[in-house]
Protein backbone atom coordinates (compact mmCIF):
# COMPACT_ATOMS: atom_id res chain seq x y z
CA UNK A 1 0.00 0.00 0.00
CA UNK A 2 2.93 2.23 0.41
CA UNK A 3 3.36 2.23 -2.91
CA UNK A 4 -0.40 4.14 -3.71
CA UNK A 5 0.74 7.22 -5.57
CA UNK A 6 -2.70 8.86 -5.66
CA UNK A 7 -5.26 9.34 -2.93
CA UNK A 8 -8.15 6.45 -2.50
CA UNK A 9 -11.47 6.34 -0.32
CA UNK A 10 -13.52 3.49 0.44
CA UNK A 11 -16.47 3.41 2.23
CA UNK A 12 -16.79 0.17 4.10
CA UNK A 13 -20.74 -0.30 5.45
CA UNK A 14 -21.14 -2.91 8.80
CA UNK A 15 -23.42 -2.65 11.25
CA UNK A 16 -22.27 -1.72 14.87
CA UNK A 17 -24.56 -1.97 17.72
CA UNK A 18 -24.84 0.15 21.11
CA UNK A 19 -24.02 -1.85 24.21
CA UNK A 20 -25.91 -0.35 27.18
CA UNK A 21 -22.26 0.86 28.24
CA UNK A 22 -21.82 2.84 25.04
CA UNK A 23 -19.79 0.68 23.51
CA UNK A 24 -19.79 -0.12 19.72
CA UNK A 25 -19.54 -3.75 18.42
CA UNK A 26 -20.14 -4.67 15.10
CA UNK A 27 -22.86 -7.28 14.58
CA UNK A 28 -22.12 -9.07 11.32
CA UNK A 29 -19.53 -11.83 11.67
CA UNK A 30 -17.25 -11.32 8.69
CA UNK A 31 -17.09 -7.16 9.61
CA UNK A 32 -14.18 -7.34 12.38
CA UNK A 33 -11.41 -9.26 10.93
CA UNK A 34 -12.11 -7.35 7.36
CA UNK A 35 -12.22 -4.16 9.06
CA UNK A 36 -9.07 -5.18 10.98
CA UNK A 37 -7.27 -6.09 7.66
CA UNK A 38 -8.36 -2.74 6.01
CA UNK A 39 -6.64 -0.57 9.05
CA UNK A 40 -3.81 -2.72 8.56
CA UNK A 41 -3.68 -1.67 4.58
CA UNK A 42 -4.70 2.17 5.56
CA UNK A 43 -2.23 2.28 8.28
CA UNK A 44 0.90 1.01 5.46
CA UNK A 45 0.07 3.83 2.94
CA UNK A 46 1.51 6.75 3.94
CA UNK A 47 -1.82 7.94 4.21
CA UNK A 48 -3.10 7.24 0.56
CA UNK A 49 -5.85 4.83 2.12
CA UNK A 50 -8.64 6.03 3.72
CA UNK A 51 -10.93 3.89 4.98
CA UNK A 52 -14.37 5.41 6.09
CA UNK A 53 -16.34 2.89 8.05
CA UNK A 54 -20.26 3.48 8.41
CA UNK A 55 -22.28 1.85 10.69
CA UNK A 56 -25.70 1.10 8.89
CA UNK A 57 -27.73 1.68 12.07
CA UNK A 58 -25.90 5.24 12.58
CA UNK A 59 -26.30 6.15 9.00
CA UNK A 60 -29.30 5.17 7.69
CA UNK A 61 -29.31 7.86 5.21
CA UNK A 62 -25.93 6.95 3.83
CA UNK A 63 -27.01 3.58 3.53
CA UNK A 64 -30.30 4.61 1.80
CA UNK A 65 -28.71 7.03 -0.11
CA UNK A 66 -25.79 4.26 -1.65
CA UNK A 67 -28.27 1.26 -1.49
CA UNK A 68 -27.02 -0.77 1.02
CA UNK A 69 -29.24 -4.08 1.50
CA UNK A 70 -26.41 -6.10 3.71
CA UNK A 71 -22.76 -6.05 5.18
CA UNK A 72 -20.58 -5.75 4.76
CA UNK A 73 -20.78 -3.71 1.89
CA UNK A 74 -17.15 -1.90 0.17
CA UNK A 75 -17.74 0.67 -2.51
CA UNK A 76 -15.14 2.55 -4.87
CA UNK A 77 -16.75 5.71 -5.60
CA UNK A 78 -14.97 7.61 -8.32
CA UNK A 79 -14.13 11.08 -8.14
CA UNK A 80 -17.60 12.06 -9.98
CA UNK A 81 -19.24 10.38 -7.34
CA UNK A 82 -20.30 7.58 -9.68
CA UNK A 83 -20.32 3.92 -8.32
CA UNK A 84 -17.72 2.17 -9.89
CA UNK A 85 -17.04 -1.37 -7.77
CA UNK A 86 -19.25 -3.15 -5.24
CA UNK A 87 -18.23 -5.43 -2.83
CA UNK A 88 -21.04 -7.85 -0.91
CA UNK A 89 -18.34 -9.62 0.60
CA UNK A 90 -15.24 -9.46 2.70
CA UNK A 91 -12.27 -11.12 1.19
CA UNK A 92 -10.37 -13.35 1.92
CA UNK A 93 -7.82 -15.77 0.86
CA UNK A 94 -7.45 -15.73 -2.68
CA UNK A 95 -10.02 -12.84 -3.15
CA UNK A 96 -7.41 -10.30 -1.67
CA UNK A 97 -5.48 -10.48 -4.56
CA UNK A 98 -8.26 -8.50 -6.70
CA UNK A 99 -9.22 -6.61 -4.15
CA UNK A 100 -6.03 -5.07 -3.37
CA UNK A 101 -5.28 -4.82 -7.61
CA UNK A 102 -8.66 -2.68 -8.11
CA UNK A 103 -7.39 -0.06 -5.25
CA UNK A 104 -4.41 -0.04 -6.82
CA UNK A 105 -5.89 0.81 -10.40
CA UNK A 106 -8.24 3.05 -9.29
CA UNK A 107 -5.24 5.32 -7.68
CA UNK A 108 -4.21 5.07 -11.00
CA UNK A 109 -1.88 2.45 -11.72
CA UNK A 110 -1.55 0.79 -14.86
CA UNK A 111 -4.58 -1.51 -15.96
CA UNK A 112 -3.73 -3.58 -19.17
CA UNK A 113 -7.47 -3.88 -20.54
CA UNK A 114 -7.96 0.30 -20.17
CA UNK A 115 -6.98 0.78 -24.42
CA UNK A 116 -9.24 -1.68 -25.87
CA UNK A 117 -12.17 -0.70 -22.69
CA UNK A 118 -11.70 3.12 -24.10
CA UNK A 119 -11.64 1.77 -27.64
CA UNK A 120 -15.13 0.37 -27.30
CA UNK A 121 -16.69 2.17 -24.51
CA UNK A 122 -19.25 4.10 -27.67
CA UNK A 123 -20.12 0.39 -28.10
CA UNK A 124 -21.42 -0.33 -24.69
CA UNK A 125 -24.31 0.74 -22.85
CA UNK A 126 -24.19 1.42 -19.34
CA UNK A 127 -23.66 -2.09 -17.65
CA UNK A 128 -23.21 -4.04 -14.50
CA UNK A 129 -21.23 -6.82 -14.60
CA UNK A 130 -21.92 -9.31 -11.63
CA UNK A 131 -19.43 -11.83 -10.39
CA UNK A 132 -20.56 -14.59 -8.25
CA UNK A 133 -17.67 -15.85 -6.06
CA UNK A 134 -16.31 -18.19 -2.86
CA UNK A 135 -13.39 -17.15 -0.52
CA UNK A 136 -12.31 -20.81 -1.92
CA UNK A 137 -12.55 -20.73 -5.70
CA UNK A 138 -9.55 -21.00 -7.58
CA UNK A 139 -10.17 -19.42 -10.96
CA UNK A 140 -12.56 -16.27 -8.99
CA UNK A 141 -10.29 -14.28 -8.15
CA UNK A 142 -8.83 -13.97 -12.34
CA UNK A 143 -12.72 -13.17 -13.27
CA UNK A 144 -13.03 -10.61 -10.45
CA UNK A 145 -9.83 -9.02 -11.46
CA UNK A 146 -10.95 -8.35 -14.65
CA UNK A 147 -14.70 -7.60 -13.69
CA UNK A 148 -12.95 -5.13 -11.59
CA UNK A 149 -10.28 -3.77 -14.30
CA UNK A 150 -13.06 -3.23 -16.80
CA UNK A 151 -14.91 -0.62 -14.50
CA UNK A 152 -12.12 1.18 -13.54
CA UNK A 153 -11.54 1.42 -17.16
CA UNK A 154 -14.73 2.45 -18.85
CA UNK A 155 -15.11 6.09 -17.30
CA UNK A 156 -18.34 5.34 -15.39
CA UNK A 157 -19.94 3.08 -18.09
CA UNK A 158 -19.72 -0.53 -16.38
CA UNK A 159 -20.25 -1.06 -12.96
CA UNK A 160 -18.97 -4.39 -11.18
CA UNK A 161 -20.48 -6.17 -8.45
CA UNK A 162 -18.32 -8.96 -6.61
CA UNK A 163 -21.12 -10.95 -5.04
CA UNK A 164 -19.55 -13.91 -1.95
CA UNK A 165 -22.52 -16.26 -2.57
CA UNK A 166 -21.53 -18.20 0.29
CA UNK A 167 -22.34 -15.11 2.22
CA UNK A 168 -25.19 -13.87 0.29
CA UNK A 169 -26.55 -17.44 -0.57
CA UNK A 170 -30.14 -15.78 -1.48
CA UNK A 171 -28.62 -13.97 -4.20
CA UNK A 172 -26.84 -17.39 -5.54
CA UNK A 173 -30.34 -18.96 -5.11
CA UNK A 174 -31.48 -15.77 -7.14
CA UNK A 175 -29.75 -16.49 -10.18
CA UNK A 176 -29.70 -20.13 -9.80
CA UNK A 177 -25.43 -20.10 -9.30
CA UNK A 178 -25.02 -23.74 -7.88
CA UNK A 179 -21.13 -23.01 -9.37
CA UNK A 180 -18.35 -20.29 -8.95
CA UNK A 181 -17.09 -18.23 -10.61
CA UNK A 182 -20.44 -17.56 -12.19
CA UNK A 183 -20.63 -14.22 -14.03
CA UNK A 184 -23.68 -11.99 -15.27
CA UNK A 185 -23.37 -9.55 -17.39
CA UNK A 186 -26.59 -6.72 -17.64
CA UNK A 187 -28.49 -9.58 -15.54
CA UNK A 188 -28.68 -11.26 -18.84
CA UNK A 189 -25.87 -13.37 -20.21
CA UNK A 190 -24.60 -15.92 -17.43
CA UNK A 191 -21.86 -17.54 -17.72
CA UNK A 192 -20.56 -20.65 -15.61
CA UNK A 193 -17.20 -21.03 -14.97
CA UNK A 194 -12.98 -19.55 -16.00
CA UNK A 195 -13.91 -16.38 -18.21
CA UNK A 196 -11.41 -14.65 -20.37
CA UNK A 197 -11.67 -10.55 -20.36
CA UNK A 198 -12.41 -11.09 -24.26
CA UNK A 199 -16.10 -12.57 -23.73
CA UNK A 200 -16.73 -10.64 -20.82
CA UNK A 201 -15.98 -7.57 -22.88
CA UNK A 202 -17.88 -9.43 -26.10
CA UNK A 203 -21.21 -9.55 -24.08
CA UNK A 204 -21.05 -6.09 -23.12
CA UNK A 205 -20.75 -5.17 -26.65
CA UNK A 206 -22.94 -7.06 -27.72
CA UNK A 207 -20.62 -7.95 -31.08
CA UNK A 208 -16.77 -8.39 -32.58
CA UNK A 209 -14.22 -6.27 -30.39
CA UNK A 210 -13.08 -3.06 -32.40
CA UNK A 211 -8.80 -3.50 -31.60
CA UNK A 212 -6.13 -0.75 -32.85
CA UNK A 213 -2.49 -1.36 -31.77
CA UNK B 1 -2.99 -10.87 -12.65
CA UNK B 2 -0.71 -11.40 -10.12
CA UNK B 3 1.37 -8.29 -10.28
CA UNK B 4 -0.06 -5.51 -8.92
CA UNK B 5 0.46 -3.42 -11.62
CA UNK B 6 0.48 -4.44 -14.80
CA UNK B 7 0.12 -2.48 -17.92
CA UNK B 8 0.49 -2.87 -21.62
CA UNK B 9 3.39 -3.22 -22.74
CA UNK B 10 4.90 -1.40 -25.29
CA UNK B 11 4.26 -2.56 -28.75
CA UNK B 12 7.39 -2.24 -30.23
CA UNK B 13 9.48 -3.57 -27.19
CA UNK B 14 11.07 -7.09 -28.66
CA UNK B 15 10.99 -9.54 -25.85
CA UNK B 16 13.40 -12.68 -26.00
CA UNK B 17 10.62 -14.48 -25.09
CA UNK B 18 7.36 -14.63 -24.80
CA UNK B 19 5.13 -17.41 -22.61
CA UNK B 20 1.99 -18.73 -23.43
CA UNK B 21 0.07 -20.09 -20.65
CA UNK B 22 -0.69 -19.95 -16.75
CA UNK B 23 0.49 -23.48 -15.20
CA UNK B 24 3.38 -25.06 -14.03
CA UNK B 25 5.01 -25.25 -17.27
CA UNK B 26 4.62 -21.88 -18.13
CA UNK B 27 5.78 -20.84 -14.61
CA UNK B 28 8.55 -22.88 -15.02
CA UNK B 29 9.80 -22.24 -17.81
CA UNK B 30 9.67 -18.18 -16.53
CA UNK B 31 11.36 -18.74 -13.58
CA UNK B 32 14.44 -20.26 -15.55
CA UNK B 33 14.69 -18.02 -18.21
CA UNK B 34 14.27 -14.63 -16.12
CA UNK B 35 17.43 -16.45 -14.34
CA UNK B 36 18.93 -16.17 -17.71
CA UNK B 37 18.77 -12.77 -17.35
CA UNK B 38 15.95 -13.46 -20.83
CA UNK B 39 13.08 -10.26 -20.92
CA UNK B 40 10.11 -12.22 -20.89
CA UNK B 41 6.83 -11.75 -20.74
CA UNK B 42 3.71 -14.55 -19.60
CA UNK B 43 0.48 -14.41 -21.13
CA UNK B 44 -2.27 -16.46 -19.36
CA UNK B 45 -5.64 -17.79 -20.32
CA UNK B 46 -5.94 -19.35 -16.74
CA UNK B 47 -3.72 -18.22 -14.47
CA UNK B 48 -2.74 -21.96 -12.48
CA UNK B 49 -3.76 -24.13 -15.11
CA UNK B 50 -6.11 -27.12 -14.20
CA UNK B 51 -3.97 -28.21 -11.38
CA UNK B 52 -5.63 -25.64 -9.32
CA UNK B 53 -8.20 -27.83 -9.28
CA UNK B 54 -6.55 -30.00 -8.19
CA UNK B 55 -7.79 -30.31 -4.30
CA UNK B 56 -4.43 -32.11 -3.31
CA UNK B 57 -1.27 -32.66 -4.73
CA UNK B 58 1.11 -35.60 -3.25
CA UNK B 59 3.62 -35.57 -6.24
CA UNK B 60 5.52 -32.67 -6.57
CA UNK B 61 8.90 -33.96 -4.80
CA UNK B 62 10.06 -31.73 -1.95
CA UNK B 63 6.50 -30.78 -1.14
CA UNK B 64 4.44 -33.54 0.48
CA UNK B 65 1.11 -32.60 0.23
CA UNK B 66 -0.72 -29.39 -1.35
CA UNK B 67 -3.82 -28.10 -2.59
CA UNK B 68 -3.11 -27.50 -6.33
CA UNK B 69 -4.29 -23.53 -5.38
CA UNK B 70 -1.71 -23.44 -3.00
CA UNK B 71 1.17 -25.01 -4.95
CA UNK B 72 -0.12 -22.50 -7.79
CA UNK B 73 -0.01 -19.63 -4.72
CA UNK B 74 3.90 -20.75 -4.23
CA UNK B 75 4.75 -20.76 -7.78
CA UNK B 76 2.90 -17.14 -8.10
CA UNK B 77 5.32 -15.95 -5.40
CA UNK B 78 8.14 -17.31 -6.85
CA UNK B 79 7.76 -15.38 -9.92
CA UNK B 80 6.51 -12.23 -8.40
CA UNK B 81 10.54 -12.41 -6.35
CA UNK B 82 12.02 -12.43 -9.79
CA UNK B 83 9.49 -9.09 -10.99
CA UNK B 84 8.10 -11.77 -14.02
CA UNK B 85 5.01 -10.18 -15.57
CA UNK B 86 2.26 -12.28 -16.51
CA UNK B 87 -1.17 -10.52 -18.23
CA UNK B 88 -4.10 -12.28 -17.89
CA UNK B 89 -5.18 -13.06 -21.64
CA UNK B 90 -5.77 -15.15 -24.46
CA UNK B 91 -3.45 -14.53 -27.52
CA UNK B 92 -5.53 -15.70 -30.58
CA UNK B 93 -2.81 -15.16 -33.86
CA UNK B 94 0.76 -15.60 -33.76
CA UNK B 95 3.29 -14.34 -36.78
CA UNK B 96 6.31 -14.52 -38.20
CA UNK B 97 8.08 -10.81 -38.68
CA UNK B 98 11.58 -10.44 -39.37
CA UNK B 99 13.38 -12.29 -37.41
CA UNK B 100 10.84 -12.42 -34.50
CA UNK B 101 6.92 -13.40 -33.91
CA UNK B 102 3.90 -10.73 -33.83
CA UNK B 103 0.99 -11.83 -31.42
CA UNK B 104 -1.88 -10.40 -30.91
CA UNK B 105 -5.01 -10.56 -28.58
CA UNK B 106 -7.98 -8.02 -28.45
CA UNK B 107 -6.22 -6.41 -25.63
CA UNK B 108 -2.45 -6.24 -27.22
CA UNK B 109 0.07 -6.65 -29.66
CA UNK B 110 3.38 -8.00 -28.48
CA UNK B 111 6.55 -9.10 -30.26
CA UNK B 112 9.27 -11.91 -29.09
CA UNK B 113 12.45 -13.39 -30.66
CA UNK B 114 11.32 -17.00 -29.18
CA UNK B 115 7.44 -18.27 -28.05
CA UNK B 116 6.74 -21.14 -25.86
CA UNK B 117 3.21 -22.63 -25.94
CA UNK B 118 2.12 -24.25 -22.58
CA UNK B 119 -1.32 -23.34 -23.47
CA UNK B 120 -2.22 -26.79 -21.69
CA UNK B 121 -5.48 -28.69 -22.60
CA UNK B 122 -9.41 -28.17 -21.50
CA UNK B 123 -11.64 -30.57 -19.88
CA UNK B 124 -13.28 -32.79 -22.23
CA UNK B 125 -17.14 -32.72 -22.44
CA UNK B 126 -19.98 -35.72 -22.44
CA UNK B 127 -21.61 -33.78 -25.43
CA UNK B 128 -24.98 -35.06 -24.17
CA UNK B 129 -28.27 -33.54 -23.37
CA UNK B 130 -28.70 -31.32 -20.50
CA UNK B 131 -24.70 -30.99 -20.29
CA UNK B 132 -24.58 -27.46 -21.76
CA UNK B 133 -28.30 -26.95 -20.07
CA UNK B 134 -27.08 -27.56 -16.71
CA UNK B 135 -23.88 -26.10 -16.44
CA UNK B 136 -23.46 -23.78 -13.22
CA UNK B 137 -26.66 -24.98 -12.06
CA UNK B 138 -25.54 -28.66 -11.05
CA UNK B 139 -23.36 -29.36 -13.86
CA UNK B 140 -19.22 -28.63 -12.69
CA UNK B 141 -15.95 -29.32 -14.42
CA UNK B 142 -14.38 -28.63 -10.97
CA UNK B 143 -14.78 -29.95 -7.33
CA UNK B 144 -12.47 -28.08 -5.52
CA UNK B 145 -14.71 -24.72 -6.79
CA UNK B 146 -18.03 -26.25 -6.72
CA UNK B 147 -18.16 -28.61 -4.04
CA UNK B 148 -19.06 -27.30 -1.11
CA UNK B 149 -22.64 -26.02 -2.91
CA UNK B 150 -23.32 -29.97 -2.29
CA UNK B 151 -23.23 -30.91 1.12
CA UNK B 152 -25.51 -33.46 2.39
CA UNK B 153 -25.95 -34.07 -1.62
CA UNK B 154 -25.53 -37.42 -3.38
CA UNK B 155 -23.32 -36.81 -6.56
CA UNK B 156 -22.20 -37.92 -9.46
CA UNK B 157 -18.22 -37.88 -10.94
CA UNK B 158 -18.02 -39.68 -14.39
CA UNK B 159 -14.99 -40.67 -15.59
CA UNK B 160 -12.53 -43.08 -13.94
CA UNK B 161 -8.71 -41.35 -14.05
CA UNK B 162 -7.18 -41.24 -11.01
CA UNK B 163 -8.43 -37.04 -11.34
CA UNK B 164 -11.58 -38.71 -11.20
CA UNK B 165 -10.78 -40.67 -8.12
CA UNK B 166 -9.07 -37.34 -6.22
CA UNK B 167 -12.71 -35.31 -7.19
CA UNK B 168 -14.73 -37.85 -5.33
CA UNK B 169 -12.51 -38.06 -2.57
CA UNK B 170 -12.56 -34.52 -2.24
CA UNK B 171 -16.68 -34.63 -2.82
CA UNK B 172 -16.98 -37.09 0.03
CA UNK B 173 -15.76 -34.52 2.16
CA UNK B 174 -19.02 -32.90 1.75
CA UNK B 175 -21.57 -34.98 -0.02
CA UNK B 176 -24.29 -37.42 1.45
CA UNK B 177 -22.75 -40.07 -1.25
CA UNK B 178 -20.78 -39.84 -4.08
CA UNK B 179 -21.25 -42.49 -7.33
CA UNK B 180 -18.36 -42.69 -9.39
CA UNK B 181 -19.64 -43.98 -12.97
CA UNK B 182 -17.18 -45.07 -14.93
CA UNK B 183 -17.72 -46.76 -18.38
CA UNK B 184 -15.20 -49.66 -17.74
CA UNK B 185 -14.28 -52.16 -15.57
CA UNK B 186 -12.52 -50.74 -12.99
CA UNK B 187 -11.33 -47.44 -12.35
CA UNK B 188 -7.70 -46.19 -13.34
CA UNK B 189 -6.35 -44.48 -10.58
CA UNK B 190 -3.09 -44.52 -8.90
CA UNK B 191 -3.21 -47.45 -6.60
CA UNK B 192 -3.03 -45.14 -3.40
CA UNK B 193 -6.40 -43.19 -4.44
CA UNK B 194 -8.17 -46.34 -5.42
CA UNK B 195 -7.22 -47.79 -1.99
CA UNK B 196 -8.57 -44.17 -0.91
CA UNK B 197 -11.58 -44.82 -3.22
CA UNK B 198 -12.30 -48.06 -2.01
CA UNK B 199 -12.24 -47.36 1.75
CA UNK B 200 -14.82 -44.74 1.68
CA UNK B 201 -17.87 -45.66 2.92
CA UNK B 202 -19.00 -42.41 1.52
CA UNK B 203 -17.88 -43.22 -2.25
CA UNK B 204 -19.71 -46.58 -4.44
CA UNK B 205 -18.37 -46.80 -8.31
CA UNK B 206 -21.17 -47.86 -10.88
CA UNK B 207 -19.16 -49.81 -13.48
CA UNK B 208 -19.39 -50.86 -17.08
CA UNK B 209 -22.01 -47.61 -17.15
CA UNK B 210 -22.03 -44.83 -19.33
CA UNK B 211 -24.69 -41.52 -19.35
CA UNK B 212 -26.25 -40.49 -22.03
CA UNK B 213 -28.48 -37.90 -20.39
CA UNK B 214 -28.55 -35.10 -17.43
CA UNK B 215 -32.07 -34.34 -16.46
CA UNK B 216 -33.32 -31.44 -14.39
CA UNK B 217 -35.70 -28.64 -13.66
CA UNK B 218 -35.96 -24.98 -12.77
CA UNK B 219 -33.73 -25.63 -9.67
CA UNK B 220 -30.81 -27.62 -11.07
CA UNK B 221 -30.30 -31.50 -11.97
CA UNK B 222 -32.22 -34.26 -10.60
CA UNK B 223 -31.30 -37.33 -12.30
CA UNK B 224 -28.87 -38.73 -14.91
CA UNK B 225 -29.99 -41.54 -17.33
CA UNK B 226 -27.54 -44.99 -17.81
CA UNK B 227 -27.10 -46.45 -21.09
CA UNK B 228 -29.22 -49.17 -19.95
CA UNK B 229 -31.91 -46.66 -20.10
CA UNK B 230 -32.34 -46.39 -16.19
CA UNK B 231 -32.75 -42.98 -14.29
CA UNK B 232 -30.40 -42.78 -11.21
CA UNK B 233 -31.20 -39.57 -9.22
CA UNK B 234 -28.62 -37.15 -8.43
CA UNK B 235 -28.17 -33.51 -7.49
CA UNK B 236 -25.48 -33.22 -9.15
CA UNK B 237 -22.92 -34.22 -12.07
CA UNK B 238 -18.84 -33.64 -12.08
CA UNK B 239 -17.43 -34.77 -15.10
CA UNK B 240 -13.88 -35.57 -15.15
CA UNK B 241 -13.31 -37.67 -18.39
CA UNK B 242 -10.00 -36.43 -19.44
CA UNK B 243 -8.88 -33.39 -21.49
CA UNK B 244 -7.99 -32.22 -24.57
CA UNK B 245 -4.86 -30.21 -25.68
CA UNK B 246 -5.34 -26.62 -26.34
CA UNK B 247 -3.46 -26.20 -29.60
CA UNK B 248 -5.48 -24.79 -32.07
CA UNK B 249 -2.94 -21.46 -32.11
CA UNK B 250 -0.44 -23.74 -33.02
CA UNK B 251 -2.32 -25.21 -36.03
CA UNK B 252 -3.23 -22.24 -37.44
CA UNK B 253 1.13 -21.49 -37.88
CA UNK B 254 1.85 -24.37 -39.03
CA UNK B 255 3.26 -26.23 -36.04
CA UNK B 256 3.28 -29.67 -36.58
CA UNK B 257 0.95 -31.85 -34.12
CA UNK B 258 0.35 -35.45 -34.06
CA UNK B 259 -3.56 -37.12 -34.09
CA UNK B 260 -4.42 -36.27 -31.19
CA UNK B 261 -4.19 -32.52 -31.66
CA UNK B 262 -0.77 -32.50 -29.52
CA UNK B 263 2.14 -30.30 -30.51
CA UNK B 264 5.41 -32.65 -31.19
CA UNK B 265 8.37 -31.49 -29.77
CA UNK B 266 11.82 -32.68 -29.45
CA UNK B 267 14.11 -33.92 -26.12
CA UNK B 268 14.71 -29.82 -26.70
CA UNK B 269 11.19 -28.94 -26.38
CA UNK B 270 11.82 -27.74 -29.65
CA UNK B 271 8.61 -27.77 -32.95
CA UNK B 272 9.25 -27.56 -36.32
CA UNK B 273 9.04 -23.97 -36.47
CA UNK B 274 12.59 -22.46 -34.96
CA UNK B 275 12.14 -20.42 -32.32
CA UNK B 276 8.31 -22.28 -30.93
CA UNK B 277 8.65 -24.16 -28.30
CA UNK B 278 6.12 -25.92 -26.60
CA UNK B 279 5.92 -27.97 -23.32
CA UNK B 280 3.50 -29.69 -21.22
CA UNK B 281 -0.18 -31.13 -21.29
CA UNK B 282 -0.05 -29.66 -25.04
CA UNK B 283 3.07 -31.32 -25.71
CA UNK B 284 2.79 -34.63 -27.36
CA UNK B 285 4.39 -36.61 -23.80
CA UNK B 286 3.14 -39.38 -22.90
CA UNK B 287 2.87 -38.60 -19.31
CA UNK B 288 1.31 -35.67 -18.71
CA UNK B 289 2.16 -33.92 -14.81
CA UNK B 290 2.76 -30.49 -13.52
CA UNK B 291 6.63 -32.20 -12.44
CA UNK B 292 6.97 -33.40 -16.54
CA UNK B 293 5.26 -30.55 -17.62
CA UNK B 294 7.86 -27.89 -15.19
CA UNK B 295 10.60 -29.98 -16.47
CA UNK B 296 9.42 -29.30 -20.38
CA UNK B 297 9.42 -26.00 -20.01
CA UNK B 298 12.39 -25.60 -17.94
CA UNK B 299 14.22 -27.10 -21.15
CA UNK B 300 12.45 -24.91 -23.11
CA UNK B 301 13.72 -22.09 -21.38
CA UNK B 302 17.53 -23.47 -21.90
CA UNK B 303 16.78 -24.48 -25.43
CA UNK B 304 15.71 -20.57 -26.59
CA UNK B 305 18.31 -18.99 -24.40
CA UNK B 306 20.80 -20.68 -26.49
CA UNK B 307 18.74 -19.83 -29.46
CA UNK B 308 19.08 -16.50 -28.79
CA UNK B 309 23.20 -16.14 -28.76
CA UNK B 310 22.58 -16.83 -32.50
CA UNK B 311 19.44 -14.81 -32.85
CA UNK B 312 20.78 -11.53 -31.38
CA UNK B 313 24.11 -12.18 -33.61
CA UNK B 314 21.81 -12.12 -36.66
CA UNK B 315 19.81 -9.29 -35.18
Amino acid sequence: MAKLTKPVNLKVFTSQRTEANGSKIRACMDCGQFMSLLRIYEGNSNGKLTIEELSIDDNPEFAKRYDIQRVPTVLFIDDKGREVIRYLAAPQAGEIQPFIQAIFAFAGAPNYYEATIKQNLNRINPSTIKVMITNSCPYCPQVATIANLFAIASDGKIRTIIVDIATNPDIGQYYDAAGVPYTIVNDQKAISGMVGPDVILRSLIGGNIHVQY
Amino acid sequence: MYNIEVGLPDPDKVFDMIILGGGPTALGCAIYAARFAMDILVIGKVYGGLIMTTHIVENYPGITSVSGTRLMEMFRDHINSLSIQYISDEIRSIEKEDNHFVLKSYFGKFKALTVLLATGSERRKLGIPGEEEFTGRGVSYCATCDGPFFTDKVLAVIGGSDSAAKEALFLAQHAKKVYIIYRREEIRAEPINKKRVYENKKIEIINNTNIVEIKGDESGVKSVIFDNGREFEVDGVFIEIGSDPNSILAKRIGVERNVKGEIIINRKSETNIPGIYAAGDVADSPFKQAITGVSEGVTAAYAAFDYLKNVKIEY
